[in-house]
């Protein structure tokens, strides 16, 4: 085995033994948990053990315990907690949409007989969430059985990278993709509406890993130095050049700030990991900071002023408000004063706003989102005893809202937990890897997640503007759960290579091996 | 150069962590300390939502209960009952979801929801009992309510009235009645959609079939007269030019032109006097006492237009609250009285309670409750004190002083100036009181609106009053009577 020139020769296995009783015995927690959960959501909702409990419940039961058996049988020494952490959010998520499926029947009709145009492919669905479930943990195992070397991905970064971009450019095709919530990122095909940038999102950070790989010598040392800064060539600039247009072409066409924050966060934070640059992080934040400042002063991109002037106060926009040019809020919900002007009543809601010559907006979800969250207070109003349905797309986007209420912020506390033990095993995987393409590959994706998080988590708690993403593992949506599944396949296929003791001993699988006759 | 990653690596977990550990905050941010904020926010209708399945807390006044929760049978839903829903419901309000009057604005307290009670039962809650609601103790004396309330309707039934009357040295509002007004338990929760029904009836609003209860409309039986609207307050405004002269360096007894008719400046309108002889006769001038008692229009109409000037008398209404909204209670204020910048001319019929000039009868009450209490306005308010379910006590009234409008000398020359109304002046017939009288007499409508706004007892001040009805007469006719008969009711406690 050939090493990689940068190697640390101290570089030691973090761990010989095992830990497939540790993991089995927190899956089973995990499970547990799931179908407690269910149990509650029926008990308190309808008064007895919910029906579906063996159905959804075993389900999900039959499936963590087939991807057990994938990762006891062919990763045996992957880190023990990340399969139980995904089953536990999944288990949680689905739990708080089956809980909010019938809830929200009620909700369609009534907009149904209102007239107003309802999105099938938009309503809490359990039993499609079990299917994206299945075939989410099925991706899973598939990834730790096939991927059995991940530096193979290596080689096809370029193709990876292009199929990145095609997935990214697919939405924008007429016919194939439609604007949905104000943000352009699904696909339809058939029956299916697919947000191709989940999986984009996993095979950019291949790209960039491979890339960064290749080029983080001479980007790292080569450049001019200013003070404390050492600046990089400008050819070497040349690629992040290209992310920036991207990302920002992504706010353009998409209108999506929050997957164009993504997309650069993560390319920023690999750069940075992969040359030790704090000038590039530097150079990164700054031009992020102008691409969003040019984007409030062009005109046709009002919707970024407007999230941040909602993210500020948001009550004036509540069922509906207007931002005028010169910057003033004006309230045009129906039931308001009509805003007169020029002695004319010009009614209200969006053609009153488009008379004005403003940009329309409605902040009620994200307050009754808060609203939720208050609700719910320190212990919650207990696991299908809330009125979480009352927020739009509560199984959704507004997933972690509804959480909030029924679970309070004990059980807000516990999911971000969850949250940040992912990421820290992640990191730790990064951390323990040999190869630098692995680390980088390990340390971008375990960055996504969180970065994922706090875009969306932090929107919807009113930490920062609310951009659309979807809440990893808790959110309904197959895109989301299957990237993500695959995402901790890969993570616990690398942690096994990093784990696994040096392969003195053992040949890597399917080749010839050395039987130790002593 | 070292290119190990392990440092960076290390470094971006800790970012990310840090990401995570910021959402913590914010979420320890939002549930733990601004829950009862969210819960409590005016767009936040789940408020209201499951309000009928509670008991809501009762209203009471001097003992009585006004208003009080019933389960319903055969229905987990709880009605309300108001007794004397007429008369009580300027102060009660009503609740049907929706809410007004002490009904709006104790609503968290009378629901039980509030931060107090929740504190105090916290072990309950967590239990999942229901909340209990509190119950509101207001200030009002109810016989004296009842007498005000059947005074004005006998007054005119087909026309709109108001009586206050607060206590002067604490701010404590004793009557606060106002016709016409509605029945609470019309559009009470178990009346359903009836109840909502004849609410916009009662709104004047035009019902699902467009048709319009045009008695509604021009009467607003929903409107509290005594808050919430303002009238042409008439004569009754020279009090506040007369303590706007007494604080620009005249007496009761300084000698100011009474004229027969006073021409108004820069036209040819002449502003008569309502009668001829006594201070405001020929001899063109009087001590201020007289024209005071006898309301001369032309004295005060060129005091305001032209000795004093529009700055002075702004300067003067702005003591007295003129053009602010008085919360009585949270979320129960007043409508400001108006009497804007404007021409002499203008200046000079504002100046008589007439033109530009309109007040609510509660302000007009502060300015009689300065002249009765050495200058001060006290705070007015509507509620003594409010008890949790255990009788415990969670909020108890805390007398507060507005503001000094005039200086105790100012005060007690105002003072002598009303009792000399009712001793030799315009309203003779009420000895027993002090106060002005105002006849508001306005083009295009056959009615006066009569005032009558003073204290009593005359000699010892302890309530101030503002009564108006509308009718043809004058205040001293028709209002200082109520004002009598309420008065009486008043003292007896």
């Amino acid at each position: 085995m050939t090493s990689p020139p940068d190697r640390l020769p101290e570089q030691v296995p973090v761990a010989t033994q095992p830990r497939k009783g540790a993991s089995l015995a927190l899956l089973i927690f995990a499970m547990v948990m799931t179908l407690a959960a269910f149990a509650e959501v029926g008990l308190a909702r309808d008064g007895r053990i919910p029906t579906g409990l063996f159905g959804y419940g075993g389900g999900l039961v039959v499936l963590a315990g087939a991807a057990y058996y994938v990762q006891a049988r062919f990763a045996p020494y992957a880190d023990p907690l990340l399969l139980p952490l995904a089953t536990a959010l999944n288990g949680l998520g689905l739990a708080m949409i089956y809980r909010l499926d019938l809830s929200t029947s009620r909700d369609v009709q009534d907009a149904i007989r209102d007239g107003k145009k309802v999105v099938t492919s938009g309503l809490a669905s359990a039993g499609t969430q079990l299917q994206w479930t299945f075939v989410g943990i099925l991706l899973f195992a598939v990834t730790v059985l096939l991927l059995k070397d991940s530096k193979i991905l290596q080689r096809y970064m370029y193709t990876l990278g292009a199929c990145a971009i095609i997935l990214l450019l697919l939405p924008i095709v007429p016919g194939l993709g439609a604007e949905i919530n104000g943000a352009r990122v699904w696909i339809f095909i058939g029956p299916f509406s697919v947000q191709p940038g989940e999986f984009a999102k996993l095979l950019l950070v291949v790209f960039f890993a491979g890339y960064l790989v290749k080029k983080r010598q001479a980007m790292s040392l080569v450049g001019k130095k200013i003070g404390p800064l050492s600046l990089p060539r400008a050819r070497d600039l040349g690629p992040i050049m290209v992310i920036w247009l991207f990302g920002l072409g992504i706010l353009f066409v998409q209108k999506d700030l929050g997957t164009a924050l993504l997309y650069f966060g993560l390319f920023v934070s690999m750069l940075y990991i992969a040359t030790q640059r704090i000038s590039w992080v530097l150079i990164g934040v700054g031009m992020l900071a102008l691409g969003v400042l040019v984007a409030t002063q062009l005109p046709f991109l009002g919707h970024v002023n407007q999230r941040l002037s909602i993210w500020q106060n948001p009550e004036p926009y509540f069922d509906g408000g207007c931002l005028l040019p010169d910057g003033k809020v004006v309230s045009v919900a129906p039931g308001t004063e009509p805003y007169i002007q020029a002695g004319n009543t010009i009614g209200s809601g969006l053609t009153a706003c488009l008379k004005m010559g403003g940009d329309y907006a409605d902040s009620a979800q994200l307050m009754k989102g808060m609203f939720a969250l208050g609700e719910g207070g320190v212990l919650g109003k207990g696991l299908g005893q809330g009125e979480p349905w009352r927020t739009p797309l509560a199984f959704s986007d507004f997933i972690f809202d509804s959480m909030g209420e029924e679970l309070g912020l004990t059980g807000l506390m516990a999911i971000l937990l969850i949250y940040a033990l992912i990421v820290q095993r992640g990191m730790k995987t990064a951390i323990a890897a040999r190869d630098p393409f692995l680390k980088l590959f390990a340390g971008g994706v375990s960055f996504v997640l969180a970065l994922q998080v706090f875009v969306i988590v932090g929107g919807v708690t009113r930490l920062i503007p609310l951009t659309g993403l979807t809440t990893p593992f808790l959110a309904q949506g197959g895109s989301s759960l299957m990237a993500n599944w695959i995402l901790i396949g890969v993570l616990v296929r690398m942690s096994h290579q990093a784990r696994q003791p040096a392969p003195q001993s053992i040949q890597d699988e399917g080749m010839t091996q050395v039987v130790s006759l002593r | 150069m070292n290119l190990n990653m392990d440092k960076p690596l290390r470094r971006v977990t800790i970012f990310a962590l840090l990401l995570i550990f910021a959402l913590m905050v914010q979420v320890n941010y939002i549930q733990g300390s601004q829950a009862e904020k969210l819960q409590t926010h005016k767009l936040n209708n789940r408020q209201f939502l499951d309000v009928f399945k509670r008991p809501r807390g009762k209203i009471l006044a001097g003992g009585e209960v006004l208003v009080y929760s019933k389960q319903q049978p055969n229905s987990e839903n709880y009605a309300r009952y108001y007794k004397d829903g007429e008369i009580f419901a300027p102060v009660t309000g009503f609740f049907n979801g929706g809410a007004s009057g002490i009904e709006r604005a104790y609503h968290s307290l009378l629901d039980g929801r509030d931060k107090r009670i929740t504190n105090q039962r916290w072990f309950d809650q967590f239990i999942g009992k229901p909340a209990i609601g509190a119950d509101v103790e207001t200030t009002i004396i109810p016989n004296a309510q009842r007498r005000a309330y059947r005074a004005l309707a006998q007054a005119n039934p087909n026309l709109r009235g108001a009586v206050v009357v607060m206590d002067v040295r604490t701010g404590a509002i004793v009557v606060m009645a106002s016709y016409p007004s509605f029945d609470p338990n019309e559009v009470a929760p178990q009346t359903g959609e009836k109840g909502a029904k004849r609410l916009v009836e009662l709104e004047g609003k035009p019902n699902d079939k467009g048709e319009v209860n045009e008695r509604n409309k021009r009467l607003k039986p929903l409107v509290n007269n005594v808050l919430e609207d303002t009238f042409f307050p008439g004569s009754s405004f020279k009090s506040v030019i007369a303590a706007a002269a007494l604080d620009n360096g005249l007496n009761k007894n300084s000698t100011v032109p009474a004229p027969s008719t006073y021409t108004l400046p820069g036209t040819n309108t002449q502003l008569p006097n309502s009668h001829e002889g006594g201070a405001c006769g020929g001899a063109g001038q009087a001590p201020l006492i007289l024209t005071f008692a006898e309301s001369c229009n032309t004295t005060y109409g060129i005091l305001g237009a032209e000795q004093l000037g529009i700055d002075k008398v702004l300067e003067t209404t702005k003591k007295f609250h003129y053009d602010q909204r008085i919360e009585v209670e949270p979320d129960l204020r007043t409508v400001p009285s108006k009497f804007p910048e404007m021409n002499q001319a203008e200046t000079a019929l504002a100046s008589i309670g007439q033109g530009n000039n309109t007040a609510t009868p509660l302000h007009m009450c502060l300015v009689a409750a300065a002249a009765a209490n050495d200058g001060r306005i006290m705070k007015p308010y509507l509620v003594q004190r409010v008890r949790a379910a255990d009788q415990s006590v969670i909020e108890e009234a805390d007398p507060q002083e507005l503001s000094r409008a005039m200086s105790p000398g100012q005060a007690e020359q105002l003072a002598d100036m009303m009792r000399e109304v009712t001793r030799t002046g315009t309203a003779r017939n009420v000895p027993q009181l002090a106060g002005k009288t105002g006849t508001a007499d306005f083009d295009g409508v056959e009615y006066n609106n009569r005032w009558f706004v003073g204290f009593a007892p005359a000699d010892k001040p302890r309530y101030a009053f503002a009564v108006i009805t509308q009718g043809i007469g004058s205040g001293g006719e028709a209002a200082a009577p109520i004002a009598a008969s309420v008065m009486r009711e008043v003292l007896k406690k």
